[in-house]
């Protein structure tokens, strides 16, 4: 869509058609025998000649420099790539760059392990005949992806790292609860704070009682709801009654407080789907599908900077020469 | 015809120029009162450059060592009188053959008629007409002469206007003597100061003839019409003024063009000046037999 921007490039005729000097005929060959003929008068002309021929190349510039910014070019200034998605192990990394035959080639480190979805996005700025090599905990696309480049994938899961979720519990039952915690398999481990604070990303409140003014997390899971009524007007879907107030997100539903297993399964799903999200699955050493025709990706703005900087320089700068030019 | 007035063009030393014009043309063009060198020994001169071989005394180079020319009594007073028009319309090129200019074809012409002048052993002198004065040669006879003649002819370029008429009046004191005046001028001013002198010259009983130079383009009035056209000797008046041609203006210019070299034709006529309009394109030996033909027809 941006790149049809390039075809108001015949705007730049405009500045070229009014600098164009309007001048009198003046030029006149020498004829022995003109006094035969009727005398004519000057004729206005338009000539191929430029007046304030600085003033005009600032103008065409200005308006070039406008254009590119509002078309965005990408430039493929990208030649044979190595993708790494972070966490990759180094040593598996140079062996897949060592096969696929590219030691020379640039290594990118990814931002995050949706590697398809950056390489759609910065596809343009590879050469066309760039080669790719995604190497890493790649995510698992919905649909093999369509690019214009050949892509070779050598995915390999990572092992998740250890992390802490901290948990803060207000119940008349906090050890039943500590355990259903820690039956959570997993490489999270989970922390019990005594009271909320600045890290806690869930608090379970299994109290009649209101909590106090102070007490703020993420996520709240009402196992009472006497505590906080205006949950029982709040909207739900399936089953689950979610209410965003002053205190962060709350929750509440019939699986709180879990009664048998199924109801615990069901708490800690929704926790991870809703709450937490998904972690994709590693990709399959699959090829992506090399289509010419597939959707370039949304331009990646690299230029537009450097574009608005020569905009306001090449802008005052005309604005200087013609207020020159007009004293 | 065109290749020949291209050589005439192209060839940088007018003396190589006037020896080819006049070898395609023979001897005898100019009936001149007196019969050629050495019919009367009269002297002994020293060999100059230009002198022909066949006046060498080749016995008293034998004793002598050194080359003597026989030069012989002249009873002829004849003169002849070269006048160039050395304006600035005279650079008029030609818009079909490249370097050609009514100027340097008048030089050409001009040199052509001394050279034989010189051959005939007349004296002959030249009068460039240009700017504020008129430039004098005075006349002699011989192959210096026609040398000295032919680097003055060289030595203008044309510029200016006519002299005016007083400087030219003043300059006719030559014609004492019986001469031939031969003018190369392209006559757009007529009456001008040199057509008065003309007339004048005419007047007292001198042989005048005008050699009205032209070119192919001027007289199928054929010039572009995008171009704008100046005069080159009407800036005098302060503003230049411009001209067009158009498709009426190209009509004007044929009939006014006609009617004026109608009219100096018939002033010629009048005054008994054999009067030769030629197109610079022609070749120069054509036009110079044409120019020097004498008025009973015989060359």
């Amino acid at each position: 869509m941006n790149s049809l921007w390039w075809w108001a490039l015949p705007v730049l005729l405009l500045p070229i058609l009014w600098h164009r000097q309007k001048r009198e005929q003046t030029k006149a060959a020498p004829l022995a025998t003109a006094r035969f003929l009727p005398q004519s008068e000057p004729v206005q002309l338009r000539v191929w000649r430029f007046s304030d021929l600085l003033l005009l190349l600032l103008r065409c510039l200005l308006l070039i420099a406008l254009i590119a910014f509002l078309a965005d070019p990408v430039l493929p200034w990208r030649g044979d790539s190595v993708l790494v998605v972070p966490g990759a192990d180094p040593a598996f990394i140079d062996k897949q760059v060592r096969d696929a035959g590219l030691p020379d080639a640039r290594r990118i480190d990814l931002p995050g392990r949706d590697a398809y979805r950056w390489l759609h996005e910065h596809e343009r700025e590879f050469n066309p005949e760039a080669r790719l090599l995604l190497v890493g905990d790649v995510a698992m696309p919905a649909a093999l992806p369509r690019l214009h480049h050949p892509v070779t994938v050598r995915p390999r899961a990572a092992a998740m790292p250890p992390s802490e979720r901290h948990v803060a519990i207000y119940s008349q039952r906090a050890e039943e609860w500590r355990k259903l915690f820690a039956a959570l398999d997993g490489p999270q481990r989970h922390v019990f704070d005594e009271q909320a604070g600045a890290t806690t990303g869930l608090v379970v409140w299994d109290l009649p009682q209101s909590p106090p003014s102070g007490l703020r997390a993420p996520l709240w899971w009402v196992a009472d709801t006497s505590a906080f009524p205006e949950l029982r007007k709040a909207p739900q879907a399936d089953g689950l009654h979610y209410l965003d107030s002053p205190r962060g997100r709350l929750w509440s539903a019939a699986w709180l407080p879990p009664r048998d297993a199924d109801a615990a399964r069901t708490m800690f799903a929704s926790w991870q789907r809703l709450h937490l999200g998904l972690a994709p699955h590693t990709a399959p050493p699959q090829a992506p599908v090399v289509d010419a025709r597939a959707p370039a990706g949304p331009s990646g703005g690299a230029l537009r900077e450097a574009l608005a900087t020569a905009l306001l320089v090449l802008f005052a700068l005309e604005r200087i020469v013609t207020h020159v030019r007009r004293r | 015809m065109q290749a020949s007035a291209a050589l005439a063009a192209h060839t940088g030393k007018l003396d190589l120029a006037i020896r080819h014009v006049l070898a395609g043309l023979g001897h005898g063009i100019h009936a001149g009162r007196e019969r050629g060198a050495g019919v009367e020994f009269s002297e002994y001169r020293a060999y100059a450059p230009g002198d022909e071989w066949r006046r060498v005394d080749w016995k008293l180079m034998a004793r002598a060592d050194r080359y003597y020319v026989r030069e012989a009594e002249r009873d002829s007073h004849v003169a002849v009188w070269l006048v160039l028009d050395a304006t600035a319309s005279m650079l008029e090129p030609s818009r079909s053959v490249e370097g050609l200019d009514k100027l340097g074809y008048a030089r050409l012409l001009l040199g052509c008629v001394g050279a034989i002048a010189q051959r005939q052993g007349d004296a002959f002198g030249l009068l460039i007409c240009q700017g504020e004065r008129a430039h004098f040669t005075p006349a002699a006879r011989g192959p210096r002469q026609l040398q000295r003649v032919l680097s003055q002819l060289d030595r203008f370029d044309a510029a200016g206007t006519l002299p005016s008429s007083e400087v030219l009046r003043a300059s006719l004191h030559f014609a004492r003597a019986p001469s031939v005046v031969c003018v190369a001028s392209d006559f757009l001013e007529w009456p001008s100061p040199l057509s008065e002198a003309m007339l004048r010259l005419r007047g007292m009983r001198h042989d005048v003839r005008a050699l009205c130079l032209q070119t192919e383009a001027e007289i199928a009035a054929d010039f572009d019409a995008s171009l704008a056209w100046c005069d080159p000797e009407g800036r005098a008046g302060g503003e230049r003024k411009l001209f067009r041609f158009g498709r009426e203006a190209r009509a004007e210019y044929a009939r006014r063009r006609e009617e004026h070299f109608g009219m100096v034709a018939q002033q010629c006529r009048a005054h008994d000046i054999p009067y030769v309009a030629a197109p610079i394109e022609r070749a120069p030996g054509e036009v110079l037999r044409a120019w020097l033909r004498t008025r009973g027809g015989r060359p």
